[in-house]
């Protein structure tokens, strides 16, 4: 399949790029040069141009929007807030809309399991719970994003995945940090990726068919976000922060 | 009296609920464009965050009256940008009631059903109707987190009450009359606070079809339509 990954510069679209490369054609998008892994193509536009978001889908199958910042934004605060929220509403929009003219049927959002921080610890969480996302810009923008892309599943005959990711690491990169129940290695975020690729509702005369949301995290011990709804598409993460969540034995004598 | 910020003044819904609510509160009002009947305005950009946040200073509450509906840019920098901005002044202002507006379009995907009444938003992919349902996704996170009661207020036509018998008609759907508009943002700036902090209402004065309801807003703020419209389309039957 041809596919388009936004947000080339972030570590999670050269993750998925390096997940689907050998199998599929990758072409990475984003506002500023970004030297992306052997095998991939990169076109350098601005989802928010449409002339750029155009050029981007032509002759892609599966479009994947990691909803990722650019590197260039602006260093002023309050222009940062509001070109990630241009990007995240208006730029979803456009791109979406060029999508759905190109004869796009496949697209993945990534979304942020952070929607659901205000819960506290002690409840389990699963794709029935009601996001109550923070003002926290990336968090919200994060979130408007994800309810654009939905809206492009109840009115056009397209498949609309959205995978609302933990916090992405790198297993071994974090020991000695206190365990965050959000966890979720950058590896097996874009093995997710790979999971959804073949999903495809786009016929379907229910729109509820059409959109589907999956959580993603590490499988951990005692976990507060369930993964059940993504284990059944074939979600299996490989890294566990086992060493990190295992409390030591007690000392024997 | 309480000094209330008017966003969108000179627009198509404002200065017909003005008139009657400047007896009672302190009404600054604000656009870019000259008010229809000449009274002063302030000059505010809804899309310029320091326009914003400097008209808000020393306000009781805001009234956000702002649209544009079909312009693939602007309606996202007015009608979502604006209601950023908005929210994100009462919040750093300490700013405690906020009066937000929608369309019906918003949850079109129910044109077609009947007693509708407080049904989840499905407002496709058109600008006007997306980019009001992000509006209200914003105004209700800000309100949430910074326990700023925030009254939204959904209707499609508004008008004049009718002043005699319209024949061969039947009348117009989630339409409100200005009266009634009226008494619903009186109600708005009154309550002391609604479920959630958050909540969106119809507001329609003609109701014989069955087809849109305002019991929510009957049953939160209090809403009283003045009644009877109806009777104007009635057919002879003589």
């Amino acid at each position: 399949m041809n596919i388009l990954i936004t947000g080339a510069s972030s570590q999670l679209a050269q993750a998925i790029a390096t997940e689907l490369k050998d199998d599929h054609s990758v072409r990475l998008m984003d506002s500023a040069p970004v030297n992306v892994a052997e095998g991939c193509d990169f076109i350098q536009g601005n989802t928010l141009d449409p002339d750029d978001s155009w050029e981007a889908v032509r002759g892609i199958d599966v479009l994947i929007h990691t909803g990722e910042p650019p590197t260039d934004l602006p260093s002023d605060e309050l222009k940062r807030e509001q070109v990630l929220l241009d990007l995240a509403t208006r730029g979803t929009h456009v791109l979406f809309t060029a999508a759905v003219e190109a004869g796009i049927k496949k697209f993945i959002y990534a979304s942020t399991l952070s929607i659901f921080n205000a819960y506290t610890d002690d409840v389990y969480i699963t794709e029935l719970w009601k996001p109550l996302p923070s003002p926290e810009i990336v968090e919200m923008t994060k979130y408007l994003g994800e309810l654009t892309a939905r809206e492009f599943a109840r009115e056009h005959l397209v498949t609309v995945t959205g995978l609302r990711l933990g916090e992405l690491v790198l297993e071994e990169a974090v020991p000695g940090e206190a365990p965050n129940l959000a966890w979720l290695d950058i590896r097996d975020a874009a093995g997710a990726f790979r999971c959804v690729l073949n999903r495809d509702s786009s016929s379907s005369a229910w729109w509820t068919q059409r959109w589907a949301i999956y959580h993603i995290c590490a499988d951990i011990p005692n976990p507060k976000f369930l993964i059940d709804q993504a284990r059944g598409i074939g979600y299996q993460p490989a890294h566990d922060f086992q060493s990190l969540y295992l409390k030591p034995s007690a000392p024997s004598g | 009296m309480k000094k209330v910020l008017v966003l969108g003044a000179s627009g198509n819904i404002a200065p017909y609920v003005t008139p009657d609510l400047d007896q009672d509160y302190d009404l600054y009002l604000s656009d870019i464009v000259p008010h229809p009947d000449g009274k002063p305005i302030i000059n505010v950009d809804i899309t310029s965050y320091p326009d914003v946040l400097e008209a808000c200073r020393g306000m009781d509450a805001i009234m956000n009256f702002t649209v544009l509906r079909d312009d693939p840019v602007v309606s996202f920098e007015v009608s979502t940008k604006g209601a950023y901005h908005v929210m994100k002044a009462a919040a750093a202002l300490g700013i405690k009631k906020v009066v937000h507006t929608g369309p019906q379009s918003i949850r079109h995907a129910y044109d077609h059903e009947f007693d509708i009444d407080d049904v989840p938003l499905a407002p496709g992919v058109g600008y006007y109707g997306i980019t009001k349902y992000l509006s209200m996704e914003i105004c209700e996170i800000f309100s949430r987190t910074y326990d700023i009661q925030t009254v939204c207020f959904l209707f499609n036509g508004l008008g004049p009450k009718p002043t005699e018998a319209v024949p061969q008609g039947d009348f117009p759907p989630f339409t409100v009359v200005w009266e009634d508009l009226q008494h619903a943002c009186r109600l708005a700036l009154e309550i002391e606070s609604v479920p959630g902090n958050f909540q969106s209402f119809n507001l329609l004065s003609y109701f014989a079809q069955g087809k849109y309801q305002v019991e929510k807003a009957k049953r939160i703020l209090g809403f009283t339509p003045m009644g009877r419209l109806e009777d104007y389309f009635r057919r002879t039957t003589d």
